[in-house]
């Protein structure tokens, strides 16, 4: 089996540079659980961090070239039609650049593949592939096809392999030239970020520390229903009743 | 000054009575000049602003003319005002997450977002919810369209059927959580439409959106394009009247299927006692209230609750210091959290923040957590953690 890793031209969120984008490892590592053979693909001007996942476990990688500024989704189809992998997996977004995340999205209806975003863990069993796919509050969620499918990675999938200085010199790097294609797009104005401070419950200005430590702590909302001495029973099944009407506790089976 | 100077001689001089030889002076009459004598009582209740069953006084008119004060009624309760929107301009969609029929933080500052951008120009928000969904009217939303095939979870089947309706409706803008599910969905409705995505919007106004780019290094801005992601955060929930949230008609969809090789989808099981306290739905929480901790591991396995802690019974020892929660622990992002015997010290309080919902077991009624929980129980816990597991193994059973 065939895998393929789509890699970004990344830079390091701290220091700024180049270096392969976390998931992007977890997704290699995440490909030798079943493919025998992972290559990787890039496309567009530099390949400095892509080569960089050479060293964590890439047998070959892929770079067609771009000039600043192209769109590298007809250079990835075209690369990908020339050799079909039966799996091509991402990271959920690119470690430079706009990071919108939807180059996988895109790339999937291109091809016509499913994509599954955010998966933790993968297997195969007689050419359907069974995704584990990571939601929030620790939810997991099962999908089961056919293959080849295009798979995003979450960062809680298993961690990526170490560098090994032997393997990334091993690993070859195939040069190409991509298929100019301009980016058309509404123009979008770019400038320094500035951090703007997240929206919490907060007390109007000039209010005083302990209005503001209560509106950090107190949620607003009705005032609570306060049982006094109740015996044990009326206060777990008034507790029961609660938890079931605000929808965490599941309604118990009545025969 | 303007007050007149007394003349204490002058008064006497008004009171002398002229009957006889003898000086007599009469002083039960009032003197025939000069300022009266203030009144208070009757001051105040000049001043008192009638209706009211607050005392409030109005001392703008100095004026001292008695008012018999009206027997105060009760105060009318004022009949919950709905916003219409009749004839809107265009449309702002929002397609909420609602896991269960609820919205979440995200979803109500997403309609925040979308009854701002309405109101710029007399337009109404649009609400596309797979299944129905609680609260919308209060969210502010004025239309809802309950889309068909709410049962399937396979967002790709979503995607396609969201995209017809939309070409049907031709809404403004079309606002997405920027969550997972609402994250992916909109991706794939992207992916299949061609249109453009703004994703993660971090600043949301009539004029202009905002997002994150690089790795935090640049921001892009541009006018609000159709389609949008919102951060979660960045935009407050809607705060005015509420809206009609009138069920309108959906636009004719021909139930599709996902895509063709996906054989199914299914959600696991989640091992409550295995998750970490970060990522928890429902946390029950034990304080140094609590001494038989056997008793509330089985209530935690049996309610499928992460248990917590407080830092007392951590530094104790009785629990693992992972399970802290507080501001040097854990804070929390579950939905529930179920507190006993823990007083809500305001440290611990900062871990519950964002909870939306509080049950408190105390043996206190003025403690802070008592105070936060929208259920409190003032009885010792440990007879309420057996009552719990009983009534939770008869319901088993039955
Ligand atoms: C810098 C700093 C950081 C801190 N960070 C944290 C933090 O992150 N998390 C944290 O939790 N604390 C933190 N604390 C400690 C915090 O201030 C409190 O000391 C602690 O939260 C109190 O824990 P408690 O509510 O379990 O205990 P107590 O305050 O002793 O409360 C026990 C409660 O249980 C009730 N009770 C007693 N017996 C029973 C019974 N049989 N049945 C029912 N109820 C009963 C009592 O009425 C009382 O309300 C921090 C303190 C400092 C100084």
């Amino acid at each position: 089996m065939k895998a393929l890793v789509l890699l970004s031209d990344a830079r390091h969120p701290v220091s700024g540079r180049p270096a392969p984008a976390a998931t992007e490892l977890q997704a290699v590592a995440l490909a030798h659980t079943l493919a025998d053979e992972v290559n990787g693909l890039h496309a567009g001007p530099d390949a400095e961090a892509a080569r960089g996942a050479l060293g964590h476990g890439l047998t070959r990688l892929e770079h067609r070239q771009l000039t600043a500024g192209d769109d590298p989704l007809p250079s990835l189809v075209a690369a990908i039609g020339t050799a079909p992998p039966d799996l091509v997996l991402a990271g959920p977004r690119a470690g430079a650049g706009a990071q919108t995340g939807l180059l996988p999205y895109c790339l999937a209806e291109a091809l016509g593949w499913p994509i599954v975003a955010d998966a933790v863990s993968l297997a195969v069993a007689d050419g359907v592939l069974e995704v584990i796919q990571a939601l929030p509050k620790g939810a997991r969620r099962r999908w089961r096809m056919r293959l080849p499918a295009v798979i995003t990675v979450h960062p809680a999938a298993p961690a990526a392999a170490s560098f090994a200085l032997g393997v990334a010199r091993k690993g070859q790097v195939v040069e190409t030239p991509g298929l100019p294609a301009r980016i058309e797009g509404p123009p979008v104005a770019e400038r320094p970020y500035r951090p703007r401070p997240r929206l919490i419950a907060s007390a109007a200005a000039g209010a005083g520390a302990a209005e503001r430590l209560k509106a950090a702590t107190q949620a607003t909302g009705p005032g609570g229903q306060v049982m006094v001495a109740p015996p044990p029973e009326a206060a777990a099944r008034a507790i029961l009743d609660h938890l079931r009407a605000i929808g965490v506790l599941k309604p118990a089976e009545r025969g | 000054m303007s007050r007149l100077r007394r003349d204490p001689r002058e008064e006497r001089a008004t009171h002398r009575l002229t009957d006889g030889g003898r000086p007599r002076w009469g002083l039960e009459a009032p003197p025939a000049s000069g300022r009266l004598r203030r009144d208070p009582r009757r001051e105040i209740e000049a001043a008192r602003v009638p209706g009211l069953q607050r005392l409030r006084l109005d001392r703008t008119s100095r004026s001292i003319i008695p008012v018999i004060p009206s027997p105060v009624e009760p105060l009318p309760k004022a009949a919950p005002t709905i916003r219409i929107v009749e004839e809107p301009a265009f449309l702002v969609a929002v397609v909420p997450d609602a896991p269960g029929g609820r919205l979440t933080p995200l979803d109500r500052q997403l309609l925040g977002a979308a009854r701002d951008l309405a109101d710029v120009a007399g337009g109404a928000t649009l609400v596309l919810a797979f299944g129905t969904v609680d609260g919308l009217g209060l969210a502010g939303a004025d239309r809802v369209i309950t889309m068909a095939g709410g049962g399937s979870e396979d967002p790709s089947a979503r995607a396609i059927a969201l995209a017809t309706a939309l070409s049907a409706l031709h809404p403004r803008h079309v606002l997405f959580p920027e969550s997972a599910k609402g994250g992916d969905l909109a991706r794939r409705l992207v992916a299949r439409t061609g249109e453009e995505l703004f994703t993660g919007a971090e600043n949301l106004t009539g004029k202009l959106v905002t997002r994150a780019a690089a790795n935090r290094r640049i921001e892009q801005r541009m006018a609000p394009p159709g389609l949008m992601t919102l951060a979660p955060d960045a935009h407050s929930p809607h705060a005015g009247p509420a809206h009609e949230a009138r069920e309108i008609p959906a636009p004719d969809v021909f139930p599709s299927g996902g895509h063709g090789a996906i054989l199914s989808v299914e959600d696991l099981p989640v091992a409550a006692d295995a998750l970490s306290l970060a990522e928890a739905d429902f946390v029950i929480s034990a304080g140094s209230g609590i001494a038989d901790f056997d008793l509330f591991r089985a209530l935690a396995r049996a309610l499928g609750a992460t248990p917590g802690a407080s830092r007392m019974v951590c530094d104790a020892g009785l629990m693992p210091r992972a399970a802290q929660v507080g501001a040097s622990g854990t804070v929390l992002e579950a939905a529930c959290y179920f507190a006993l015997g823990i007083s809500g010290a305001p440290q611990h309080l900062q871990g519950v923040a964002r909870c939306e919902h509080v049950v408190a077991v105390n043996t206190d009624l003025h403690a802070a957590m008592v105070e936060r929980a929208g259920l409190a129980i003032i009885a010792d816990a440990h007879p309420v953690m057996s009552a719990l597991l009983v009534a939770l193994r008869a319901e088993a059973q039955e």
